[in-house]
C-alpha cells in the first residue's frame, strides 16, 4: 500500500491558491478566478472573476465573490498545481518517519486532514489562466482532443 | 484502511467517472477524501451523441465534488484502447433528478 | 487551531456596501449589507429581487421588485459578491472555432 502520491482534493485546491481556475455550480453557472482563500467546506473566494450563465450565453465580470462549498460540481485548476502539491508532500514525507504514507488524517482542522501541507499559499502563474479554454498541457489520451473547450458548453 | 469507498486500489490508475449531470470524465485518480470528492489528472470528457462519435473533451486537472459523483468505475484500458470511439454512438446520459 | 473559525471572506469589509447574493433555487437579490454573522445570515437593507423568466425560474431577468429590510438565510446563500464593480460584460472567451 505505498500511495505516497495520494493528495486530498482539499490539499490540492488549498495548493491552488493564488491560481487561476474554472468552478461550476451545480445550477450550471460557472466562475473564473483567482482563488484567494478556500476552507474545509470547500467554500471557497475568488478574485477577479468572470461568471457565465448556464448557457453560456451572458457573462458578468466581478472584483470578486464568496462561493459556498456545497453549490460546487467541479473545479478545475491548472495542470501545474499537482506537481506542487506532490512537491511538498514529497520534502515532507522525507522528514516523516517510514510508513506513515497516508493516514488517519480525518482532522477537519485546517484545510485539509492530516498531512495536508499547511499555509501553501504561493505564486502564480498559470500561462493559460483565465479562460482556461484551450486544451491545457498534457494533450488527452493518444493526444487525440482538440478539444478546446470554452468556459462552458452548453449542455441539454 | 478504514475509509469507506475502497478508492485506493484505484489511486494512480484510469477511472472512469459519470457525473449527476450525465457527464462521463475519465482521468487519473489522483487522490480522494471521505466526502468521495476526487482529484482527476489529465483527465478528458467524453460526450456521447447519437448524431457524430464520440466526442473527447480535455479538461486537465479537475477536482470533482463527491456530492456530484454517480458512478466511479476502473477502466480497462487495454479494453478501452480498443474501442472505435469516433464510430461509437450512444445518447448522452440525462442528469440525475432529485 | 487557525483554521476553523477563520472565515474564507471577510464580510465586514462589504458592510453598509452593495452586495449580490444569489441563493439556493435560484432567487437572486441585490441590498447593502447591514449584517452577517458567521453562519452566513445576511441582514440586507433596500434589497431588491431580480424577477425571474417564467418560462425558465433558473434565469433571472433584469426586472426588480423592492424587498426592503431583509435576512438571507444563510443556508440558502450560495454566493456573495460586491455590486461594486459587478457589471455584465460581451463575452471575453475566445470562442472554439466553427459556431
Amino acid at each position: 500500500m505505498v500511495h505516497s502520491l495520494l493528495q486530498l482534493p482539499l490539499s490540492l485546491l488549498k495548493t491552488a491558491q493564488g491560481h487561476p481556475m474554472l468552478v461550476e455550480l451545480k445550477n450550471g453557472e460557472t466562475y473564473n478566478g483567482h482563488l484567494v482563500n478556500c476552507d474545509t467546506w470547500m467554500n471557497i473566494h475568488l478574485r477577479e472573476v468572470i461568471c457565465t450563465s448556464k448557457d453560456g450565453d451572458r457573462f458578468w465580470r466581478m472584483p470578486e465573490c464568496y462561493i459556498r462549498g456545497n453549490t460546487i460540481k467541479y473545479l478545475r485548476v491548472p495542470d501545474e498545481v499537482i506537481d506542487k502539491v506532490q512537491e511538498e508532500t514529497k520534502t515532507r514525507s522525507d522528514r516523516k518517519p517510514p510508513g506513515v504514507g497516508r493516514g488517519r488524517g480525518r482532522g477537519r482542522e485546517d484545510g485539509a486532514g492530516g498531512r495536508a501541507p499547511k499555509g501553501v499559499g504561493r505564486g502564480l502563474d498559470d500561462g493559460g489562466a483565465k479562460g482556461l479554454g484551450g486544451g491545457r498541457g498534457k494533450g488527452g489520451p493518444g493526444g487525440k482532443p482538440g478539444g478546446s473547450r470554452g468556459p462552458v458548453r452548453g449542455r441539454g | 484502511m478504514a475509509t469507506g469507498p475502497g478508492l485506493e486500489s484505484l489511486v494512480d490508475q484510469t477511472i472512469s467517472v459519470i457525473t449527476n449531470d450525465g457527464r462521463n470524465i475519465v482521468g487519473i485518480l489522483k487522490g480522494f477524501d471521505q466526502a468521495t470528492n476526487i482529484i482527476l489528472d489529465e483527465s478528458h470528457e467524453r460526450v456521447y451523441s447519437t448524431k457524430e462519435g464520440v466526442q473527447l473533451l480535455v479538461l486537465g486537472l479537475y477536482i470533482i465534488r463527491g456530492d456530484n459523483i454517480s458512478v466511479i468505475g476502473e477502466l480497462d484500458e487495454e479494453l478501452d484502447a480498443h474501442l472505435d470511439l469516433s464510430n461509437l454512438r450512444a445518447h448522452p446520459l440525462k442528469a440525475v433528478i432529485h | 487551531m487557525s483554521g476553523r473559525k477563520e472565515t474564507v471572506l471577510d464580510l465586514a469589509k462589504f458592510v453598509d456596501k452593495g452586495v449580490q447574493v444569489k441563493l439556493t433555487g435560484g432567487r437572486q437579490v441585490t441590498g447593502t449589507l447591514k449584517g452577517y454573522d458567521q453562519l452566513l445570515n445576511l441582514v440586507l437593507d433596500e434589497a431588491r429581487e431580480f424577477l425571474r423568466d417564467p418560462e425558465d425560474p433558473m434565469k433571472t431577468t433584469d426586472q426588480t421588485r423592492q424587498l426592503g429590510l431583509i435576512v438571507c438565510r444563510g443556508t440558502a446563500v450560495m454566493l456573495v459578491s460586491p455590486t461594486d464593480g459587478t457589471d455584465e460584460i460581451a463575452n471575453p472567451f475566445v470562442q472554439p472555432d466553427g459556431a
